[in-house]
């Protein structure tokens, strides 16, 4: 059905891709993984009508097409979810799945009621519902947006649906749901292009699998075989799974005592020095808002938080920071970086506090950090923006160890990160417990809380449901705590 | 630096073009341009719009700007004249009150930016016309007759060239050093950066943009003081369109309105590079209506160019 053909494409300096043939078939899913900087998303590009390969062909329905920009691209039938998303907050729900082609009335004039009807439609196909279609979009949580996202890929019933890293910030619910209907295009044959990091999501929904690395066709495979052969071929090597001992004490670094704010209420939690503490629950449960109150980005009503036995009542992240708090966000883009700057200056916007701006420290501080995390980048004068995400994410775990915390909260911290750099990131926050220090680490991804925490506390509308011991916390487990069921 | 970097910094790029342009003047007018006279006068006429152009660069570095400088311009000379000429204050406490008013404008503008919300360009805009309309009060048709300790401040001279040119550059020198040297400036270009993670990183983003607006708008009052004692005269129209023409000149030199960039010498060199620009169309002999199409012109030019290279860059 949709055929890439020998397709090349190179940037200066890199082949993003050489040779790359594939058949994608209706009614098959058929996932494409390798490392971030693989190909994977210059092949999408090349797709979607936002980039012209080098030289290949590209057959459509058994006619050999040139797809010049994302419009031709949609009229053949070709529909992408973005990772990033597209839609306008300011704008509805209705509005954002039919940005053009909204149904007309006889004067040519938007036929709303048609649209809203259109909308209803679609969301309880994904079984949204309870969202009405003239709802703003700003007001929504993270994994509705993302589920807009793909319904305004579904409006335009398309032939071909390629998504990329769908469930990135979806819950386990919302991505049954997401898997119940790319079944349900499959019956309608659909073409389904799956992009994903998630080993466990391809055996589940792909039919088969092409593994690219540094722009090769590694070869097609399966969705059954074992996960350690994909691993190998995306990286070249076997990983070794690692297992973590535990460095917990049993000295009460941090502890929050009945504490209230937006979004949670009345949480009690203790963290050990070495000790990482994981909380587990779904998208809206409290867990980010927690966070932001312990480290002073919002507001707390009531209740008691204690660092190292004194009182902490942080007003701003200021007063965090000077209690040795840190906190690394879950939107890395617009929350963790400065994207327009240096390394060694993103390094910097935690030592602002003294009166004379050290450039020179700064930057010794930066070489140090590039090093000890391998970041790896030409210079450390590279603005972050083209580093990739791994190697953004650990700069801002730079810039926070730069801070020397004794309690670091981090929210999401393998976000939209590759196989290699997750293992890293993992090495680094475990060699911090060594060092005494304590993790209050949030996180979608089960199987990371499960080899990184010590204990797992569960969080449900805004409640800490429970706190498991690593020994008695499973998958199956945690994921019924968090729907509330347990 | 590497050249690369340097071809993409203003302070280099416009820093050539402005001595291409004064050889060629030079030469072109080699009676009229080069001579301590036209240089003299040149300098005199960029003072007063580069001191208001530190500040403003101040907080376009933040990602902000102020519409009304130039109205504070008007009142800072306004209310020390005044206070001279109707209640014969003693110059050095009309001075201050001049400039206390305009601090007292920059904190009320910061304040309702930062802590209530209102949009720059709104809140600015607004205390734009309030600003004038006390400038007329106070100086209605316009005051004359200073006292000889005021108009000594702007209207003597040394080593040939009169005073505003010293303050400016001494304002200029200053704050080069400091937003280069002090983490409290530097923090500004974080701001600009990113405001959600400057915030996340422990700066006060808060406090920080009040100031930057209290610095902006005591640079501008000390304008106003300059003109007036310069002038021998505060007229309620003074700064009218300095505003816009400030702004001009920071773009030139290299500021961003998202923020994140930006040197205090290019502030300077854009209102250089500007008043170069008139200084040819007035050797030219070219109409003066002129100039404003030629400056809308070049500023257009100069950042049509600066996105083409990023996006080449991007490529």
């Amino acid at each position: 059905m949709l055929c890439l053909n020998n397709i090349s494409r190179s940037f200066p300096g890199v082949k993003a891709l050489e040779n790359v043939t594939l058949k994608f078939r209706q009614g098959e899913v058929h996932a494409l993984c390798g490392e971030n900087g693989a190909g994977k998303s210059t092949l999408m590009h090349i797709i979607s009508g936002n980039l012209q390969p080098d030289s290949g062909t590209i057959v459509l329905k058994e006619q050999p097409v040139i797809i010049e920009n994302v419009l031709q691209a949609e009229n053949s039938g070709i529909a992408i979810v973005y990772q990033e998303r597209s839609l306008v907050d300011a704008l509805t729900v209705a509005e954002n799945i039919f940005p053009v082609n909204q149904p007309k009335t006889s004067f040519g004039l938007i036929n709303y009621k048609a649209l809203y009807a259109n909308t209803t439609a679609l969301l309880e196909e994904l079984q949204l519902s309870h969202l009405a279609p003239n709802t703003v979009v700003g007001k929504l949580s993270a994994a509705q947006k993302n589920m807009i996202e793909i319904a305004k890929a579904l409006a335009k019933k398309p032939a071909v649906l390629i998504l990329d890293e769908p469930t990135a910030s979806l819950t386990h619910d919302e991505t049954e749901v997401l898997f119940s209907i790319i079944k349900k295009l499959k019956q309608a044959n659909v073409v389904i292009i799956y992009i994903s990091h998630r080993m466990a999501e391809i055996a589940t929904i792909a039919d088969i699998v092409s593994v690219l690395k540094d722009g090769v066709l590694q070869g097609t495979v399966a969705a059954d075989t074992p996960v350690d052969t994909i691993v190998k071929m995306m990286v070249g090597r076997a990983l070794t799974a690692s297992v973590f001992s535990s460095n917990t004490t049993g000295n009460v670094l941090f502890s929050a005592e009945d504490i209230s704010g937006k979004g949670f209420s009345n949480v009690s939690f203790r963290v050990h020095k070495g000790e990482v503490l994981g909380f587990a629950g779904l998208t809206g449960s409290g867990r980010t808002a927690l966070a932001k109150a312990i480290f002073g980005d919002a507001k707390y009503d009531s209740g008691k938080m204690f660092m190292n036995g004194k009182p902490f009542r942080p007003g701003h992240p200021a007063d965090a920071i000077a209690s040795h708090v840190a906190y690394l966000p879950d939107d890395r883009k617009a929350e963790g970086l400065f994207l327009e700057k240096s390394i060694t200056e993103n390094i910097a916007a935690v030592h602002l506090d003294t009166t004379v701006y050290n450039k020179k420290e700064n930057e010794r501080l930066a070489d140090g950090y590039i090093r000890q995390l391998s970041i790896r980048t030409p210079a450390s004068a590279i603005h972050v923006r083209k580093l990739s995400g791994g190697n953004q994410q650990k700069t801002v775990l730079a810039k926070w160890l730069s801070a020397d915390p004794e309690l670091l909260v981090v929210n999401e911290p393998t976000h939209g990160v590759d196989m290699g750099a997750k293992a890293e990131i993992y090495h680094i926050l475990k060699n911090l417990t060594a060092k005494g220090k304590g993790i209050i680490m949030i996180s979608s991804e089960l199987p990371e809380l499960l080899l990184l925490a010590d204990r797992i506390a569960v969080m449900y509308q805004g409640k800490l449901v429970k706190i498991l011991a690593k020994q008695e916390a499973t998958e199956e487990k945690l994921a019924a705590l968090a729907s509330g069921i347990l | 630096m590497k050249l690369k970097d340097r071809f993409t910094d203003r302070v280099f790029t416009l820093g050539g073009s402005i001595l291409l342009l004064c050889i060629v003047m030079a030469i072109v007018f080699p009676n009229k341009f080069p001579t301590i006279d036209n240089f003299s006068q040149l300098m005199l006429n960029l003072s007063i719009d580069t001191i208001v152009a530190v500040g403003m660069m101040v907080l376009m570095i933040a990602g902000m700007f102020d519409l009304s400088v130039g109205s504070v311009v008007a009142f800072a000379g306004g209310m020390a004249g005044y206070l001279m000429y109707y209640h014969h204050v003693n110059f050095v406490p009309a001075i201050m009150a001049g400039v206390a008013g305009s601090v007292l404008i920059g904190f009320i503008n910061g304040w309702l930016i930062a802590r209530v919300g209102i949009n720059p360009m709104i809140q600015t805009l607004a205390m734009m016309g309030i600003v004038r309309g006390f400038a007329l009060m106070l100086s209605g048709a316009g005051i004359q007759n200073f006292p000889y300790e005021y108009t000594v401040i702007g209207q003597s001279k040394l080593f040939g060239l009169q005073m505003p040119v010293w303050y400016m550059l001494l304002v200029v020198i200053v704050f080069a050093y400091l937003t280069k040297n002090t983490s409290f400036f530097r923090r500004y270009y974080f701001i600009g950066g990113s405001e959600k993670a400057a915030r996340l990183s422990g700066i006060n983003v808060e406090k920080m943009k009040v100031w930057a607006f209290v610095i902006s708008a005591t640079l501008a009052g000390v304008a106003g003081i300059l003109l007036s004692s310069r002038l021998g005269a505060a007229l309620s129209t003074s700064g009218r369109g300095l505003e816009m023409r400030v702004i001009t000149a920071v773009i030139l030199g290299g500021a961003s309105l998202s923020g994140g960039y930006g040197k205090i010498w290019g502030s300077f060199l854009g209102a250089l590079f500007m008043a170069l620009i008139n200084n040819l169309l007035i050797l030219s002999r070219v109409s003066g209506y002129w100039q404003e199409v030629i400056l809308g012109a070049i500023l257009i030019i100069a950042v049509g160019i600066d996105q083409l290279i990023l996006k080449k860059m991007e490529k």
